[in-house]
């Protein structure tokens, strides 16, 4: 897993390596599981934000209705 | 790094542009009290989600493709020819030039030891994208779905900016090349084509409800709070030095990377690699404030609102050449634009029934229109380049500064990559159903739900202390 377990060995070699984050070679997989991680986000908060306010379009509450609501604490 | 000097110069520039994103944080912090400020009470809470989401959503999507963008179309494609060749060893490898670069699988695009500039690069980048979003966000308050208004974040932050950004805001753009284009401090990429994009959205998008009477006369409506709005626009000031600053590159010798043999030239310069003095823009920075406050307060008769939206206009108006203008100049400039902006912000309220909810299409985009224009006078006959000087549309060479390439560039900035994808995303939205919140969410306030469970958790909490 580790790309570096020495850094004096690291950096005294001839050519010192950039890439020091582990698992070098795998960049697309983690790109994919990023790219895989924000779709889900848009499509789940996409789906409950249009399911909430469809409920509470259903209520029909008036202009000032939320200042009943207006907590004090 | 095995020299001092190379150490030095890099390590200071990774630490230059690491200060500026911390700067430009505040812009966003600005913008988020801002539009809290600006809203009613019962959207507060739906107001600071939507305009703090668009940083993850924004952030994600620069990394899988807006840096990529940014430098794989500097040339159009196939519009102008590149200046990155393999003797000028600026060829960066991949299809259309540079694209290999930014790949967000590219070794550079993480903690590499051989790199320390990237990162910070991508980042000040990145916080300009956040701009962008978020000047779109204030247009459209109270009445946007935070769907919607992500596709519009990503698609502005990520897309439309980052391309205007490579025609026209790179040393290899060919809007320079062709037309001539200058606009060191962004008066178009940013603040042109993001007035732009609003205006396409607010278009389709609507009025908020009770905005205009039934004989078409606009009410005002808030600022609720107006002392959050003023800190909030004080934020974003103070975030402005760091977008000014990351604008620039702090330190590079000019000679070699001009071709000029024995000319060792060190200096600070603009995104163009053209020469200018961060002590000069300072004091241009600080002018152009003092001239949009100034005309902001004169010609709203002291409204606090439009004079500091006014100082905010009077940067934008001066900033596409404040890398060159006289202090002088960038006040007058600043003036102009600023009451040009007020004066239109209201003509297209009454004429075309527009909601800007802050005012945005004017602060950035009219007053970056204007900036555009004026600075293809001001500054007539100045190289748009250093790489060399050639004629208008032939391309091979950089165009010098025009009126008309300006004009044109202006019109791209705010119509092409503004407006018109603002505009033509709204209309597929809307046909979705995607667009708007429902009439009664907007009536009875996107908050209610979270309020009324706040007041049944303040009811509890009472009822146990019995």
């Amino acid at each position: 897993m580790a790309t570096v377990t020495n850094w004096i060995d690291h950096l005294s070699a001839s050519e010192v390596a950039g890439q020091v984050y582990p698992m070098v070679g795998s960049e697309m997989w983690w790109v994919l599981a990023g790219i895989i991680f924000w779709l889900a986000f848009t499509v789940s908060t996409a789906n409950g934000e249009a399911e909430e306010q469809e409920k509470l379009a259903r209520k029909r509450h008036g202009a000032n209705d939320y200042k009943n609501n207006i907590a004090e604490w | 790094m095995d020299d001092q000097l190379t150490a030095l110069t890099t390590i200071f520039t990774e630490f230059y542009y690491w200060m500026t994103v911390v700067l430009m944080f505040l812009i966003h912090v600005g913008f988020c009290m801002y539009e809290v400020g600006a809203s009613r009470y019962k959207h507060h809470q739906h107001t600071l989600m939507k305009n703090t989401l668009l940083i993850p959503l924004v952030t994600v999507t620069w990394f899988f493709f807006g840096w990529w963008i940014y430098w794989a179309f500097p040339t159009g494609p196939g519009i102008a020819p590149s200046i990155m060749t393999e003797s000028t060893g600026l060829v960066l490898g991949g299809g259309f030039g540079a694209n290999e670069l930014a790949n967000p699988t590219n070794a550079l695009m993480a903690v590499n030891l051989g790199d320390h500039i990237m990162g910070v690069f991508w980042a000040a980048f990145l916080l300009f994208s956040w701009t962008a979003a978020s000047i779109v966000s204030g247009a459209v308050i109270e009445r946007i779905t935070t769907f919607a208004f992500g596709i519009m974040a990503i698609a502005i932050g990520s897309v439309f900016w980052s391309i205007d950004a490579s025609w026209g805001w790179h040393f290899d753009g060919w809007m320079l090349k062709i037309l001539g284009y200058h606009d060191a401090y962004a008066s178009g990429v940013i603040h042109a084509i993001c007035g732009g994009f609003a205006l396409g959205i607010l278009a389709v998008l609507g009025p908020r409800i009770g905005k205009f009477s039934s004989s078409g006369e606009p009410r005002n409506i808030g600022p609720r709070n107006p002392w959050l709005v003023c800190i909030g626009l004080f934020l974003i000031y103070t975030g402005f030095w760091g977008f000014y600053a990351a604008c620039n590159i702090p330190i590079f010798d000019l000679g070699p990377e001009y071709g000029m043999e024995g000319v060792t030239y060190f200096t600070a310069t603009n995104i163009y690699v053209t020469p200018t003095t961060l002590s000069g823009i300072t004091m241009n920075f600080l002018l152009s404030l003092a001239g949009g406050l100034l005309a902001g307060y004169w010609i709203s008769k002291g409204d606090p609102f439009w004079t500091y939206s006014g100082g905010l206009a009077g940067i934008i108006a001066a900033s596409a050449g404040n890398d060159l203008y006289h202090p002088m100049q960038s006040l007058i400039i600043a003036g102009v634009g600023t009451a040009i902006a007020y004066k239109l912000h209201y003509w297209v309220e009454r004429t075309f029934k527009i909601d800007d909810a802050v005012g945005a299409v004017a602060v950035h985009g009219y007053a970056g229109v204007v900036g555009l224009v004026i600075c293809g006078f001001v500054l007539w006959g100045y190289p748009s380049s250093g790489y060399g000087v050639g004629s208008m549309w032939v391309g091979t060479d950089y165009a010098p500064i025009n009126p008309l390439g300006m004009i044109i560039g202006a019109i791209i900035m705010f119509g092409v990559l503004g407006f018109l994808p603002g505009w033509i995303l709204a209309k597929i939205l809307h046909g979705m159903g995607k667009l708007r919140i429902p009439r009664d969410v907007e009536l009875a306030g996107l908050d209610y739900n979270i309020m009324e469970q706040a007041q049944k958790d303040e009811r509890a909490v009472a009822s146990s202390n019995r």
